[in-house]
Formats: C-alpha cells, structure tokens, sequence
C-alpha cells in the first residue's frame, strides 16, 4: 500500500510567536490544535489521534490527549527528538489514517524556547543523549556550535564564504518582512550580516535561528474526508525518513552531505514528484548553511552551485524556487520544522498573501537533515486535483542552466 | 577550562585509558574495524567479540570551531572545539580541546594533529583531550 495522496492535512493553526508566552506548553499545544482544527472546521470531539516530537521540553502528548477530552485515543505518538523528528511525525499521522488506526489526528510542536528550554542557552541541563558525554567537558555543547563544526567542513567543501551564508539570512528576512506573523521584520543587509556578532566560528548571530515561545498545529485525515471540510485538502503526496548516524558518524567519514541526499530519492519516489517539479520548498534552517546544504542534498541546485543561486535572487519570491517563504526560522520563529509545514500547506492553498508563490502547486517541506539528532524526515505536499506529474522518477537537479523556466 | 566528563557503562574504560594519557578504541574482533564511541555490537559486521586497542593518536583536522559566546560556566570564551578525523579510519571521527591560541594561523582543516591530554580535577580521575598541530598545511 502506498501512502501518496491518500491523506492530506485539513487544518493549520498557530499560537502567537513571543519571547515570553506566559503560559505553559500545554496551553500553548491547546491554543494551536484549537486554532487548526476551526481552520479546518472539525470539532475537537472528532480528534482520535494525538502526535507530537519533543526532547524533555514540552507537555507529554497523553495530557494534550486528555485534555482535549479524547475517550478512546486510537492513535498516540510522543516521540522523542528535535528537529529531525518534526515531519515524520505528520508522517505517522499519515500512516494512522491510511491504514484506518485513526480517523483525524492532530499533530503539533508546542514550545517555551526562549523562556523556558532555550537549546542554544547557557545552564540547561544535558539531553538525554549518550553521545552528549564526549562534548560538554570541551564546553561544547549547543545546536549553534555543532552546526558550525558542520558549517565549516561544508564551506570548506564548497568554497563557501561569508556573504554565500548571510545572502540566505536576507532573502529569509525579506519574506519575514512580508508576513504578519513572523518575528523579525526589520531589514537586513549584508553589512549587518558581516558585522553581526560571533556566535561560533563560522556561524554569526544571523546565522542561528531565533528562540520562540509558540506552538503549531497541523490536522491530519483521509483525503477524502478532508475535501468535505473548510478548506481546500492539501494532499500529503509523499514523506519519508532517513539518517541514522550521528556527529559520531560510525559510518559517514563526509559531513558535507547529509543524510537528506540518501532520503530524497526515495521521498521523490514515494510522491511521484522529482525535484524540478517543486514550486516552493521550505527547508528546515535552524542555521543558515543547512539551506543551501538541503539544496544540494534534495537535489535541487547543483553541488557548489547555491552560492550563485542565491546571488542571481532564485530563492527570493519571484525566483525560480522560493525558498523558506515565511521567513524559516531564522526570521519567522523557530517551532522546530512543523511551521515550515504550515507554511507549505498555506501556500499551496494560495492563501500566503503577500509572499504568495504564484501558481504554487507542489512544495517539499523539510525537517533537519541529519546530523545532532541522528534522524531526517521530509515531505511532499500537493494542491488536490489532477495529479499535475506522473513521473514517478527524480529527474536531475537544476544546474546553471535553470529548471527550464 | 573544562568539566568533569560524566561517564556511562559503556565508556568507563575509554574515559580511564585517557585518564592514563592514553588514547584507545575498539576493535572488531571480526572485521578489525574500528569503533568509537564504546557500543557492544560492530557496525559493520554485527559481531559483538571486540577489544580496545591502542591507537596511533594521530589525525587530521576535520573541522573547528571558535566560541566566542561562554556556552558552559567555567569555560571562558574564545576557545577552540576540534573535530579530528584519526589516521586509523575515516570514520573515526571526535571532539577534543586545542593547544595553541584560538586564532592560530596554522589552525585549518587538513593539519595534522597529535592527542595530548590534560588532567581534569574531579572523581574519577579524569583527562580529556587537548590536540597539537604537528604540521599544518597552511
């Protein structure tokens, strides 16, 4: 049995993005689930399935569960991981309801970032990861710097340099500006980039992310129940799941591709879509070199050449692939990947306003690549309709020459 | 400059042989492949008969970093983070301290590098490793 276009996501919500939310993550996964599912118009008695990633810092998804009344929870899923987790978990719902576990379930990521659980601050205590061990007596410890021990390998690589990197912060901060929900709205450019302070060597403060407090919520069902609802389904034609090592590679001598270019071709198989076929991507940055890392990794630009994609403005809306639409994590808020795929299903809704990819039929949402948490996931999403590709094959990336357009 | 390292059933005897300034994986018994961190099982060929074995302490930088944010109370920044690529694999890659300033020239990925190890107050006894630069391409 295949998964592709059998279930689609019928609902999206959001709590506000703030530096304090004042209230705890229960609360906050509550506020988004109740926000999605009016989206989608389905009563919170109809949810029978609860599904949600997180790493010691968020409410236990039974007490949502209960919470929101449910009898008889006829799927739950409470997965431990970060960012790599994020889409396998609307995944899982995926496979709960094409295989009939489950009716309707609502998945989410429900945070305190910034005033509770801050990944990138001082004085947290260790994850529960054994590998954690052999780093915190060096002082290193954090997401920002062991992303910038992969940020340079991969610049190395490529032959990356500064402006390649804040080129991917700017086009970011640009589309943010677009958006009424995103965090950061002012203007940057590239001598604020340059200038921004230090954080590791080679990532600066506009390389990382920001910390939010926030939750997202997404609502998972049959696609042929969602096309009876509020709004226009957004098919989940494909997902997948990949990785499996670590910084401690046992495995993987070369950190300068991730375990994204082994999941790919199978994500692009899985959907019948290939990589020249997607409108718009939302690739998960909780750093700025993970996009152009991801670029290559799902095929989409050529090795070495994301640097001149970025500068001919290819990722910015009205380039050949809009990149990061909401403004990713760097501008919009950090919701660990799941509003990335919020943002996927807004624009192929056609509902993006402002920052609205034209026509935008087909988006590839992604969840972090591999690496910390060992794990990946990704998705395809689709308009309802007319399959719009019948390939079944992932066709070249785009090289200079362009995707054809 | 560091933190005591905490330890599991698994690495109690790598964290003892650093303690002993010496510097040790494991082997496959099977496939002679070598592994670290400590686990019970080989990746590559599935036997679980192995032994610690010393190594050359040798590698080649496979990337660094440069804290310039206090990440850990009594850890002052800027401090270096290596990643070192050993001689024995690939694969084998880990984390460890750097002797010399953090913006030493001779600092880039490619440099050869040699284990050092530096005492680290606490119980158990404990070192942790601090890499030289044996000859650098730069």
């Amino acid at each position: 049995m295949m998964l592709r276009d059998r279930t689609a996501v019928a609902g999206v919500g959001w709590t506000e993005y703030a530096k304090n939310s004042g209230v705890s993550t229960l609360t906050l996964a509550l506020r988004a689930i109740g926000s999605a599912l009016d989206d989608a118009g389905i009563r919170h008695s109809d949810v029978d399935g609860v599904a949600c990633h997180r790493v010691g810092d968020s409410v236990q998804a039974v007490l949502v569960a209960q919470a929101l009344g449910i009898k008889d929870l006829r799927y739950h899923l409470d997965m431990f991981g970060g960012g790599g987790t994020s889409h396998q978990v609307v995944a899982h719902a995926a496979m709960a309801v094409a295989t009939g576990m489950a009716e309707t379930v609502v998945c989410w990521r429900a945070v305190n970032a910034r005033s509770e659980f801050r990944m990138g601050g001082t004085g947290r205590a260790a994850p529960d990861a054994l590998e954690f061990q052999y780093q915190l007596p060096y002082g290193y410890a954090t997401p920002p710097q062991q992303y910038a021990m992969l940020a340079r390998a991969w610049m190395h690589a490529r032959d990356a340099k500064p402006e390649d990197l804040g080129r991917v912060a700017i086009a970011q901060r640009e589309h943010a500006r677009l958006s009424p929900r995103a965090m950061m709205r002012t203007p940057l450019d590239m001598d604020a980039y340059l200038a921004s302070r230090w954080i590791a060597e080679p990532l600066r403060l506009y390389d990382c992310c920001l910390e939010t407090d926030a939750a997202v919520a997404v609502v998972v069902t049959s696609a042929e129940r969602a096309r009876d609802l509020a709004q226009p389904p957004v098919l989940i034609a494909g997902a997948a799941t990949g990785g499996g090592h670590t910084l401690f590679s046992n495995g993987r001598a070369d950190a300068t591709v991730s375990a994204a270019a082994e999941l790919a071709p199978r994500l692009y198989a899985a959907a019948g879509i290939g990589p020249r076929e997607v409108d718009v991507a939302q690739l998960y940055d909780a750093f700025t070199f993970l996009v152009p890392l991801q670029l290559e990794d799902y095929g989409l630009v050529e090795r070495g050449e994301t640097g001149g994609f970025y500068a001919d403005g290819h990722a910015s809306l009205g380039g050949l692939l809009p990149v990061n639409t909401h403004g990713g994590h760097l501008s919009e808020g950090y919701v660990h990947g799941l509003n990335h795929v919020a943002e996927a299903v807004t624009q192929l809704r056609g509902a993006a306003g402002a920052r609205q990819v034209a026509g935008a039929e087909v988006a590839l949402t992604t969840g972090q690549p591999g690496y910390v948490g060992g794990t990946c996931s990704a998705l395809i999403l689709r308009r309802d309709g007319d399959p719009v590709h019948s390939s079944g094959q992932a066709t070249a990336p785009m090289g200079n020459e362009g995707n054809g357009a | 400059m560091s933190v005591h390292p905490s330890m599991d059933r698994d690495s109690t005897e790598w964290w003892a042989s650093l303690a002993a300034h010496a510097l040790i994986f494991q082997r496959c018994s099977e496939c002679q492949t070598w592994r670290w961190p400590a686990r019970a099982m080989c990746h590559a060929c599935g036997a679980f008969a192995w032994r610690w074995q010393p190594a050359s302490g040798r590698g080649e930088v496979a990337s660094w970093i440069v804290n310039h944010h206090v990440f850990l109370p009594g850890v002052p920044a800027p401090y270096v983070v290596l990643n070192v690529r050993m001689a024995e694999q690939p694969d084998l890659v880990l984390p460890g301290a750097f002797e010399g300033p953090y913006d030493d020239p001779r600092l880039v990925i490619g440099a050869q590098v040699e284990a050092g190890f530096a005492d680290c107050p606490g119980d158990p006894p404990a070192a942790l490793l601090r890499w030289r630069i044996i000859q650098s391409i730069a």
